[in-house]
């Protein structure tokens, strides 16, 4: 049997977040919409719900007098997006 | 891109190695400092080649060795303004840093031994120094342009060791040219195209 695949990471814009930042170290706001060419009030509406969720860290700085928002994944991202690639594996192997 | 459309599992995977794929596109290099630090030692080289040539009385044109020195300045601007620019930092960013600066302080402390002592081939030392960081970030970055300039500085180490005087200038500025000129050119090229496919 297929395991359900995690609500939080199954949504497009969600998921497209936690892959950007699965291959960043850390990432600006500014990137994070750049990338995924979502508005800028969905976008926050969604990194809110991951860092909810704990699978991402948002820290907001100064930078040159303007403020910034940076993500970061976390290790319970990480395993998360492990965990939701290797579902979509096996429920992909299921339906061969 | 919405956060709610219904997806199929196939289309996960695709969004997946999509998104990854743009992150990693994202890794671009605007090639400034490679192509300055090439143009630097090719055109020091050439200089002090041309004075063993024609004009060995010339003492004080050796002075333009200082140039590699007040490359720094520019350097540290070009390098402030780029940490600026970036709005991502990689995984790799901190390593590559490292490399860089290791290689910064070996050639420091090259040319203070060579200031000390006698160095029987300091030209050979230098182009194995070259070629370490070089080939190091090119082979960590699957950069292939990196990783023959690198090799070419360690042959062209063991070229000049079996070449007359100051031929073996030819081999810095060749080994300069491919280990960082020429990578800078096709790093620029690639950083001035992904800056207007963005526009």
């Amino acid at each position: 049997m297929f395991k359900d695949l995690n609500p939080i990471l199954h949504s497009q814009l969600r998921l497209a977040l936690v892959s950007i930042l699965i291959s960043v170290k850390e990432a600006e706001f500014t990137f994070l919409k750049e990338k995924t060419s979502a508005t800028a009030g969905n976008l926050s509406v969604q990194i809110n719900k991951l860092k909810e969720a704990g699978y991402i860290d948002v820290s907001k700085q100064f930078k040159d007098n303007y403020p910034q928002t940076i993500c970061k994944i976390t290790p319970q991202g990480v395993l998360a997006f492990e965990q939701y690639v290797k579902d979509l594996q096996s429920y992909l192997d299921i339906k061969k | 891109m919405s956060a709610e459309k219904e997806f199929t599992t196939q289309e996960s995977l695709q969004l997946i190695s999509r998104m990854i794929s743009k992150a990693k596109d994202d890794y671009i290099e605007t090639g400034v400092t490679a192509l300055m630090w090439g143009a630097i030692i090719t055109f020091c080289s050439l200089v002090a080649l041309f004075k063993y040539l024609f004009f060995p009385a010339w003492e004080w044109v050796d002075a333009v060795w200082w140039l590699t020195f007040l490359g720094v300045i520019p350097q540290i601007v070009i390098a402030q303004r780029e940490k600026k620019l970036r709005k991502h930092r990689g995984h790799d960013d901190y390593l590559r840093g490292g490399v860089w600066i290791s290689f910064g302080i070996a050639i420091i402390l090259m040319n203070y031994f060579l200031l000390r002592y006698n160095f029987p081939q300091p030209i050979s030392v230098y182009l194995i120094l070259y070629g370490i960081p070089t080939f190091a970030i090119g082979f960590g970055r699957r950069f292939r342009a990196m990783i023959i300039g690198g090799v070419a500085c360690w042959v062209f180490a063991i070229l000049s060791s079996i070449t007359p005087g100051p031929w073996q200038l030819l081999y810095l500025a060749g080994g300069s040219q491919l280990a960082w000129f020429i990578p800078g050119l096709i790093l620029r090229k690639r950083y001035l195209k992904a800056k207007q496919n963005n526009v």
